[in-house]
């Protein structure tokens, strides 16, 4: 897709509908009728034509609005209107790139899936993945390169570069965002040829580089850790939330998922331990959990390391270590556990915790035997050999000191990111010439002399390795909405003084990698969205020599933390990551994993904490209203925030996410929760030991979607431990007396006829798999992507409104001021053969189809809510106002967010209920197709029709299929023990069943 | 007859020294008197509180039912409640007229035509409710079985299509009870009225009645056949609104119990709906001889009856929860006694069940201004029923995740609150215009109506008044 064959993609419907009307409409600086007021003689004829136009707005207010649409004159190749096309490619993440296929329709990219061909991941994605195509679509993303903040052009850019950059001597400050791509790094060994005093630094928020510089601790290297979650039978996490936080959390969601997998009471699935302050996602899933503060984190883990010296060889340097935690249970529990599963163990810590910690966790791993097994330590070629913070510490100083003349940040937002002490903005001053490259026009373009607008990733060409080093190639899926340029035409223009395209630069790269045979290699690239046998070498790890001596260093300068002392620990936003995502409306409407929370942060605690700071420990039932409480650090940077309880949070410690509190970024960043970057200095990036907390006495409205958290002692969500699971393997199935059931009649009588099915029609059927289910919540977004379900912001999600038709629900069971335990539940529609909605429908607008499925007729629909009320999933979601139109036809370019909908899908009008329809218009499609293949059958073969949220899905926890077929996926994981109906005793016979949770304590603990 | 027994006469139901003309000179003076300030003061306020509910309805109208306070759980609100509350208040107009017409009760003579009046405003206020509360009102005729060319008919099965139907007629039957017992009447003003626009208006509503015999035995056959038509109807509307509840899965609504039980809320609230009108219009209009204290006394003895049936299906709801051993039943109905709901509850009970036991006392079953107190405490207690029925049960129902709080917004308030603009400004125009008595009715039960009366009297029509 080189630069001439772009001509036939288009921006706006009007553009793509270019007909004289509205060509003359472009032309005229005002619409017909305006000019021709001024004379008198044609103010009678504006009378007629208002006339003429009020009658026919009358009329057009009963109808549907008019739009004219354009045939193809030249069809592209392959294109067949109605047709989605397919294309690979690969979402570029904090420099790690994922292997995607883009779903077009008519040359717009519509929905983003995995790539089943790519190992990180193999045809799964994670809600960032799926939200990215709102991402494109944002009308708030930059438009124009500006100069000093007036409107300039790329044409000047250049010139500017040419002049600007044509003095070798410059001192310059390459400033970018973490980047794997191989043409950039040719890039920048260009500029750095070409500028002896530039020097390169690689800036992320939240980054590995502790890790990092702990493994090079240990290991004498930089070396990227992979985990192979499958292969461990015991996983200890030291406040990693690996699920959520990893770049290779597809991966690794799948692993974790698969080595838990339970098909019989014979299984023997893996175990996780968990230690950690904020009650996260990992550590939900966790079969034993401990709350400890992260500042308690190194201790724990020299301890750990400590008794493990005493059994294995290769933790010498910590042999006689003690601490407070020498003494705790789960050290020798973890110990003993850990060496009984020597090879098949593996232990983690959170990416930002202190090197000493990564070391003594790597050198673990090597002892246990771990390494090569369980974990691999991967070369990464384009990993800075020298601590990166360090190197932005140093660049912030020499920038104050006037040592840089020129700063080139790409892609990163250190004004609003950099640690607060570095005082990045301070320091930006200081330079004369700053050029930044950004999707929004946001903090540090403020404070630049140039900003460029960047191309989102779908629009341009790129490349780079995924996480294990899988080499692909980002291909555009349509020509840039805003004329945006990509960060590799970017440096190059800087460097070359000229334009060259993003297409050139990469086949330019590649002609290394493909050396032979260069087109056909190309295209198969291209094709797949990799290139084979591309990975990065794994290392012989083995300890350092001057591994000991540092060790010794670290353990002296471990301090003892105060009990009674309140931890703060930031960290990067489970949706928002460091804010990038801010103005992605379907990232901030989506509940937070773990505590529900959309469109806001707030600062978690404990039951305990709370108290003790004097906020009410217990939320008022529907009661929106929290405490807000001021944060002061030790070296007095404030914030105030409103509180939350989370229960299972660690005692005298507070979590709070980064990426809110955004100002004139777009509408949907704007204003949404409270900055907590001048909290983050440089020392203290992940937690300050001690903060000071008061409450304010003030309270602030948090949309949360779930109100209550206990299950009630209900049996909605089924779970058992191992042990009682082998002893009755049907637990799940006899939580419940359903008359008839028992006595082998198939259903217990109900008052209308039963509905028969025809057997020429396949019969739907779901199964949600708790087990494999980690409660991420990606199915919701995949959903929100695929049926065109509209964001409807904050007030309205406060006021019980929220449209998804997928939620995962949370409860929280056990002792809610120890240690609770979670469960996640995902919820869409179940489709029940006698369901409730249907009967009392006045209209008949909700039925049943011939292959299962509770249609849901937006026509027909009057808007009772009758149905909602009887719904006893309460999954209906009712159009209170005309959230479609209002998320669909606000803003300048309202034609840009109408190009990320499903055209398969139909947009719904206010008043109107909808629900969840099992896809389908992918059901439909598969049938069409499986009807022209065969001739008469409509029933597709098992596995061709995916549910968004099935094809989303890390775990691999939801199943769809055909039920009637007994060898179908979804017929044998209903046959499994596991199985049962939620509320199977109303007889409403859901069409979706859940298989329980199998946990797996230690018994030794519990 | 023995001469041990005694037969102790009722209390006159007319007070007073009156005889037929005065009767009719009382009630049909009232519309051509000059209308009073008080009327034009009471009329503007309602018109006021009209336009308020209009406004409140177009905006609904023209935003969507998300101005309402209404959520996920709770898709139901004010809205049903108010409905349900309004139709209850209309059950009392057509059990007067027509039940106890059917039981022979002379006493329903005084208060029928005025409850009856209303009845149908009342019901008017209460259709307007699953009206609007529709998401798109303009689609609303697709809930009737119009014939079209695409098949599409209602779903018969549901409770809301039986729902429209039973309203519809019983406003229909309401409406046509109340006209019909409406015309010699009408002809009585056509004779008196002065102006010729009053009299032509009149005259042509009372269809030329001249009060013949044969005019009396049809309209006598008429009325006991629509009397006889609208009893069941004064059973089943109530009922199939209980139906809305019952039929549907979700507990607390759920209940076998319901049509019994709001039936007798229904009597419950209508009676006390009467009560408080007419105690302020006896005063007004000066007919304390024909609305007297026996006449308060007695339907302070249903209120009573009707609202320990309603105490007792409270205490069975709970029994029946507890003895059906269901577990979402048993939480649905302690979660509305002291869950987030609970002030509702216990105003309801306060309202409903203890309010009306001070009617065990005669002294104050005969006391204005107590009955008058109770009786809009009663319906303040009525209107918690419902919102308690309709609200506590959806905003926790099966899925402990879903559970939400339902709060109203100014919309809901003022739109409830307009439809007393609507009620009033309908029964002021009553109040005005018709006679507000069944004066033929009336003079049926006087002594004078006895064929007897003259001859043991001796034409002598003074009376012995006894209280």
């Amino acid at each position: 897709m080189g630069k001439e064959q772009q001509q036939s993609y288009w921006r706006s419907l009007n553009e793509l509908a270019q007909n004289e009307e509205y060509k003359k409409f472009a032309e005229r600086e005002f619409p017909e009728n305006a000019t021709e007021l001024s004379d008198g003689v044609s103010r009678r004829n504006f009378l007629q034509i208002m006339g003429a136009s009020v009658a026919l707005a009358g009329l057009s207010a009963c109808r549907k609005p008019v739009q004219k649409i354009m045939p193809y004159t030249r069809q592209p190749e392959h294109m067949v209107p109605g047709q989605p096309l397919y294309y690979a490619s690969a979402i570029p993440f904090r420099g790690n790139l994922t292997g995607i296929v883009v779903e077009t329709h008519e040359g717009r990219p519509t929905k983003i899936e995995g790539n089943d061909l790519h190992p990180e991941s193999g045809g799964r994605t994670n809600s960032r993945q799926q939200a990215a195509i709102l991402e494109l679509y944002d009308q708030d993303r930059s438009r124009r390169v500006r100069r000093n903040g007036s409107e300039s052009t790329w044409n000047n850019f250049i010139d500017f570069c040419r002049d600007h950059f044509a003095e070798p001597g410059r001192n310059i400050a390459f400033i970018c965002e973490a980047n794997s791509s191989p043409t950039l790094q040719r890039l920048r060994q260009q500029a750095m040829s070409r500028f002896p005093n530039a020097r390169w630094v690689s800036y992320e928020a939240c980054n590995e580089d502790s890790l990092y510089s702990g493994i090079a601790m240990a290991f004498g290297e930089r070396l990227r850790p992979l985990y192979h979650l499958d292969n461990a039978r015991i996983t200890v996490s030291l406040d990693d939330d690996f699920m959520q936080e990893s770049d290779n959390n597809v991966r690794y969601i799948g692993d974790f998922a698969g080595s838990r997998a339970v098909s019989s009471p014979d299984d023997e699935p893996a175990r996780l331990y968990v230690a950690e302050s904020n009650y996260s996602l990992t550590g939900s899933n966790a079969d034993h959990r401990l709350r400890i503060k992260s500042s308690e984190i190194p201790q724990f883990v020299y301890a750990l390391a400590a008794r493990l010296s005493e059994q294995i060889d290769g933790l010498d340097a910590f042999s006689g270590h003690s601490n407070s935690f020498s003494g705790h249970s789960w050290i020798s529990v973890l110990a003993e556990e850990l060496i009984r599963n020597r090879g098949q163990s593996l232990v983690t810590a959170g990416a930002e915790h202190h090197a000493g910690v990564h070391a003594a966790v790597a050198a673990i791993n090597l002892a246990l035997g771990n390494a090569g097994e369980t974990v691999e330590y991967l070369e990464v070629p384009h990993l800075e050999n020298d601590d990166q913070n360090q190197a932005m510490r140093d660049l912030a100083s020499d920038m104050r000191n006037g040592n840089v003349d020129t700063a080139v940040i790409i892609g990163a937002n250190p004004v609003y990111t950099a640690p607060s002490d570095l005082d990045f903005a301070g320091a930006l001053e200081q330079v004369s010439t700053s050029l930044h490259l950004s999707l929004h026009y946001d903090e540090t373009s403020r404070a630049c002399d140039w900003h460029v607008h960047r191309a989102h990733f779908l629009e341009t060409w790129g490349d780079g390795y995924s996480f294990s080093g899988v080499r692909s190639v980002i291909q555009p899926m349509i020509q840039p909405l805003f004329d945006g340029k990509s960060e590799i035409e970017f440096l190059h223009a800087l460097l070359q003084g000229e334009e060259d395209s993003g297409y050139n630069l990469v086949r330019e790269t590649w002609s290394d990698f493909i050396p032979d045979n260069f087109e056909s290699g190309w295209n198969r690239v291209l094709h797949d969205g990799q290139q084979e046998e591309t990975r990065f070498t794994a290392a012989a790890v083995s300890l350092a020599p001057g591994f000991g001596e540092q060790i010794a260093t670290v353990l002296e300068q471990t301090e003892a933390i105060p009990d009674e002392a309140v931890e703060l620990v930031i960290k990067p936003d489970p949706k928002l990551h460091d804010g990038r995502f801010a103005n992605n409306g379907w990232l901030q409407e989506l509940p937070d994993p773990m505590t529900k929370i959309t469109w806001d942060n707030v600062a978690l605690l404990s039951p305990n904490t709370a108290e003790r700071i004097g906020v009410p420990p217990t939320r008022k039932f529907g009661d929106p209203k929290m405490e807000v409480i001021r944060i002061t650090t030790e070296s007095g940077r404030q914030a105030e925030i409103a509180a939350w309880v989370l229960p299972g949070h660690a005692d005298n410690s507070i979590t709070t996410y980064t990426g809110y509190g955004r100002q004139q970024i777009g509408r949907v960043a704007d204003q949404v929760g409270v900055n907590t970057y001048p909290l983050r200095t440089d020392e203290n990036r992940l937690f300050h030991h001690q903060v000071q907390v008061t409450t304010v006495g003030r309270t602030y409205e948090i949309a949360s979607t779930q109100d209550h958290h206990s299950l009630e002692g209900r049996p909605h969500v089924q779970e058992a431990d191992l042990d009682y699971y082998r002893e009755n393997p049907t637990f799940a199935q006899d939580a419940v007396y359903v008359p008839g059931v028992k006595e082998d009649r198939e259903h217990p009588v109900s008052l209308f006829s039963d509905q028969k099915f025809p057997a020429r029609e396949p019969q739907w059927g779901m199964t949600i798999d708790l087990n494999s289910c980690i409660g991420c919540g990606v199915c919701t977004i995949a959903c929100q992507a695929e049926n065109n379900i509209p964001v409807i912001g904050k007030r309205e999600v406060r006021r019980g409104r929220e449209m998804h038709w997928i939620r995962t629900d949370r409860y929280f069971s056990g002792d809610e001021r120890e240690n609770p335990k979670v469960m996640h539940q995902p919820v869409p529609c179940m489709h029940c053969d006698n369901a409730p909605c249907e009967q009392v429908c006045p209209v008949a607008a909700t039925t049943h189809s011939d292959d299962g499925l509770n249609q849901m007729t937006y026509n027909r629909c009057i808007g009772t809510r009758y149905c909602a009320n009887n719904c006893p999933f309460k999954v209906r979601r009712f159009n209170f106002f005309n959230y479609t139109r209002e998320y669909l036809t606000t803003g300048d370019d309202p034609e840009i967010i109408q190009m990320a909908m499903n055209p398969d899908v139909t947009v719904r009008f206010r008043g109107v209920m909808e629900k969840c329809t099992y896809c389908v218009q992918r059901i439909s499609r598969a049938k069409i197709e499986t009807k022209n293949e065969t001739g008469d059958s409509i029933k597709p073969p098992d596995g061709t029709v995916k549910t968004a949220c099935q094809q989303a899905c890390p775990a691999n926890a939801i199943n769809f299929g055909d039920i009637s077929d007994e060898h179908s996926i979804v017929s044998t994981e209903k046959r499994r023990d596991r199985n049962y109906m939620m509320l199977e005793e109303l007889n409403i016979r859901p069409r979706t069943s859940y298989l329980a949770k199998i946990r797996n304590p230690n018994r030794e603990i519990s | 007859m023995s001469q041990n027994t005694e037969t102790v006469p009722d209390n006159r139901l007319v007070k007073g020294d009156h005889d037929f003309a005065s009767i009719t000179k009382l009630i049909s003076d009232i519309p051509q008197e000059r209308t009073p300030l008080w009327w034009y003061i009471a009329f503007g306020v309602s018109n006021i509180v009209l336009a308020v509910m209009i406004a409140m309805v177009v905006w609904l109208v023209w935003e969507g039912i998300g101005v309402w306070g209404l959520n996920n759980p709770v898709g139901w609100g004010w809205d049903i409640t108010n409905f349900v509350w309004w139709v209850g208040i209309g059950h009392a107009g057509t059990l007067i007229s027509a039940i106890l017409f059917l039981f022979r009760q002379g006493w329903r003579t005084a208060i029928n035509r005025f409850a009856e009046a209303m009845t149908i405003f009342a019901v008017m206020c209460a259709g307007l409710f699953p009206a609007i509360h529709v998401g798109r009102l303009w689609t609303i005729y697709w809930i009737f079985p119009l014939p079209n060319s695409m098949q599409l008919w209602p779903n018969f099965n549901s409770p809301l299509l039986w729902d429209v139907f039973a309203v519809f007629t019983y406003l229909v039957v309401s409406t046509l009870f109340w006209y019909v017992g409406l015309v010699p009447d009408l002809a009585t003003m056509r004779d008196k009225v002065k102006g010729r626009i009053s009299k032509l208006v009149y005259g042509t509503f009372a269809l030329g009645w001249t009060g013949g015999n044969r005019q009396w035995q049809h309209y006598e056959k008429a009325y006991m056949i629509l009397a006889g038509l609208a009893t069941p109807l004064v059973l089943s509307v109530h009922t199939i609104v209980s139906f809305d509840f019952a039929v549907s899965i979700i507990p607390g609504w759920h209940t076998t119990i319901f049509p019994p039980y709001f039936v007798a809320g229904a009597v419950f609230s209508g009676f006390a709906m009467v009560l408080s009108l007419m105690i302020i219009t006896r005063k007004l209009y000066g007919l304390e001889d024909i609305m007297t204290v026996d006449h308060i006394e007695k339907m302070n003895i249903i209120i009573l009856v009707t609202g320990n049936m309603v105490g007792f299906a409270y205490v069975m709801e709970f029994f029946i929860a507890w003895y059906g051993g269901v577990e979402y039943e048993k939480f649905a109905f302690i979660n509305r006694a002291f869950g987030p709901y609970a002030w509702a509850y216990w105003i309801m009970v306060t309202c409903n069940v203890v309010a009306p036991q001070f009617f065990w006392v005669k002294k104050f079953r005969r006391s204005i201004a107590l009955t008058f107190a109770l009786s809009i405490v009663i319906n303040i207690g009525m209107w918690f029923e419902r919102f308690v029925i309709t609200v506590t049960s959806l905003a926790q129902d099966f899925l402990p995740s879903s559970w939400g709080y339902f709060s109203p917004t100014y919309v809901d308030v003022l739109t409830y609150v307009g439809t007393f603009g609507l009620f009033f400004t309908c029964f002021l125009l009553f109040l005005r215009f018709l006679p507000m008595v069944a004066i033929a009715e009336v003079k049926g039960v006087m002594p004078q109506a006895d064929p007897a009366y003259y001859r043991s009297q001796n034409g002598n029509t003074k009376s012995t008044d006894d209280s």
